[in-house]
């Protein structure tokens, strides 16, 4: 089981100093617009994740004006405590250390203390680029296994090197072909790896995104979701070998896992084109649920779930379905904002879990 | 920043230049120096320019020396000659030389391959590396690289440029952290990598 406790945020975002505590599995924040709900949610993700879910840099966490910032928070799993602590130094050196202990690699850190995130602009996993959904799944995946995480990086440090190096050839007109076979293999033992996990992972996963869409939206839309790669077509050094024409042409590297993407399907149109803003929602849910379930299996314990403005969501129906599974089903924390303290509390209430309310 | 002479401030500009030194420190070491007598700052200054004019790159292995041919090349019957250590600087050379573990030679690459950074393997002393081993019959090839993606690479790349050799090719044992630099590493750590070096095809995940 894990539990957040208590959390203190120092110069996070609009919190100059505060401390909330946390004694109930379903804690309900809220507060008017701005008022800072989301940010708090993001400080309890940043504390599972070593980072903002929202900001890249750093600097943008750090509120305006001041220097530096730091999170603590208290956390119980499996019945044992654990303080995890958050510096941002006023030089932007950050220092993150799990009961005491820096850690040298903050990728270690990374799936210890599992959090799975809904957001409002979240919906643009399903509506925008490939880039989200791979990033949808390699965070998944990077926080069941540690080595992922590591092949993802490297596969990436070799595909910018490779890149740069097909950059150069076009200006100089020749390249070192020995170099690109190196690149090439480097990119394939970890493009193979990644590919395997991947393929692997998708077989159940995909299955499990269908249940969930189809307990949400209580009926049977006929959405289905393909994995594409690739790597699909062959070995991956025999398809760099052959499209090396068309790389050193484009000066990029046009095959390989950093292409894959999630094809989703609606009976015979394309889900993207053809959804209701209902059945975006729908499938939004269904793939972060089926995240946590993932993790939940894997871990032997449920991430906490953090759920952010999902009463604009989705109807009040399915509300209460998923919040009640969620809520009464299940052992994991979650956290959910509201802007209507009102609507909030009924809503908890009717599920009929143990509740806290906090407002802002 | 005020100052009363041209001539000091262009001694504190110099020293500015330095890795490290800002302005207020360049400054401080400045008036330093014109605290001490004429000839202890000449000797000074003397030293400095004749490090830089005098000192060589050994024609065999780059590491630095005071005559063509450093030290350790030169040194037939302590070391073992038909040992090259590949690094990548000379920075590196120091590190090793001072875990007191290692009695064969060196050969310093002068970087790492990272076209990323512009570094290719034209930059490097790469093609010295492999002419060298097949004109002295080298015995081993130990690569001494930080252990990270581009160190997998150059070694990669200059095993594929050796070709079908006898040279037997090892790197150190992976004991460091994995991305972590050697020039940081603890003297322990890297004297028990070398004692454990292990041949390529183990070490390759
Ligand atoms: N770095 C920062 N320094 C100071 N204030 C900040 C910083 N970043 C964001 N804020 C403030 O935080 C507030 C936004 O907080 P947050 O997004 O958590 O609100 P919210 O309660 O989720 O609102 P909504 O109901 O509209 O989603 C804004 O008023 C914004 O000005
Ligand atoms: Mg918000
Ligand atoms: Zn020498």
């Amino acid at each position: 089981m894990l539990q957040l406790q208590q959390i203190s945020l120092v110069q996070f975002r609009n919190y100059i100093q505060q401390q909330f505590s946390f004694t109930e599995k379903v804690v309900g924040v809220c507060g008017l617009n701005g008022s800072g709900k989301t940010n708090l949610l993001d400080a309890i993700y940043y504390l599972g994740f070593t980072k903002s879910y929202f900001s890249r840099n750093d600097g943008q966490n750090v509120h305006h004006g001041m220097a530096g910032l730091r999170l603590q928070g208290q956390f119980l799993l499996n019945d044992e405590p654990h303080e995890i602590v958050s510096i941002l130094r006023e030089n932007n050196r950050k220092e993150f250390s799990l009961n005491g202990e820096e850690y040298k690699k903050f990728s270690e850190h990374i799936g210890r203390f599992p959090c799975v995130m809904i957001a409002p602009d979240d919906i643009s996993m399903i509506i925008g680029g490939s880039e989200e959904r791979r990033k949808f799944v390699d965070t998944i995946l990077s926080q069941i296994d540690r080595n992922y995480l590591q092949h993802l990086i490297e596969y990436n440090k070799v595909l910018q090197q490779r890149n740069s190096l097909l950059k150069q050839a076009a200006d100089q007109g020749n390249i070192n072909e020995e170099l690109l076979s190196v690149f090439n293999e480097q990119l394939s033992k970890n493009g193979e790896w990644i590919y395997a996990q991947r393929l692997f992972f998708m077989e159940s996963f995909l299955v499990l995104v269908g249940q969930f869409y189809a307990r949400i939206a209580g009926k049977d839309d006929q959405v289905f979701i393909v994995y594409e790669s690739d790597l699909q077509k062959g070995k991956m050094l025999d398809l760099l070998l052959a499209s090396r024409q068309k790389d050193s042409v484009l000066q990029r590297t046009t095959i390989g896992i950093h292409k894959d993407d999630l094809l989703i399907k609606m009976g015979e149109s394309n889900f993207k084109n053809d959804a209701s803003q209902g059945q975006r929602k729908s499938l939004l849910f269904a793939l972060k649920l089926a995240e946590w379930q993932t993790l939940k299996t894997k871990k032997g314990f449920s991430p906490i779930l953090l759920l952010d403005d999902v009463f604009e969501k989705l109807d009040e129906k399915r509300m209460h379905n998923l919040l009640k599974w969620v809520c009464t089903d299940d052992d994991g924390q979650v956290f959910i904002t509201d802007t209507h303290p009102a609507r909030l509390k009924q809503q908890l209430k009717e599920v009929g879990a143990g509740f806290q309310l906090i407002e802002l | 920043m005020q100052l009363p002479s041209q001539l000091l401030e262009n001694a504190v500009a110099e020293f500015a230049k330095l890795p490290g030194i800002g302005k207020k420190t360049a400054l401080r070491l400045v008036l330093h120096l014109l605290k001490q007598e004429v000839d202890e700052v000449s000797h000074f200054g003397e030293t400095i320019s004749k490090m830089r004019k005098e000192v060589q790159f050994c024609k065999r292995c780059s590491n630095i020396s005071d005559t063509q041919v450093c030290s350790i090349c030169s040194n037939t019957t302590g070391r073992n000659q038909q040992l090259i250590c590949v690094v990548e600087n000379i920075r590196d050379v120091i590190a090793i030389e001072s875990t007191q573990q290692y009695n064969g030679t060196y050969h310093v690459l002068g970087g790492i391959i990272s076209p990323l950074d512009g570094v290719g393997p034209d930059q490097l002393n790469i093609e010295t590396l492999i002419s060298r081993v097949k004109e002295e019959e080298t015995k081993e090839l130990l690569f001494a690289l930080n252990p990270n993606i581009q160190g997998d690479t150059t070694i990669y790349y200059i095993q594929r440029k050796l070709g079908q050799t006898n040279c037997k090719v090892t790197t150190i044992a992976r004991g460091i952290s994995f991305g972590g630099e050697l020039e940081y590493a603890d003297e322990m750590t890297l004297a028990r990598s070398i004692t454990n070096r292990l041949p390529i095809e183990q070490y390759v995940r």
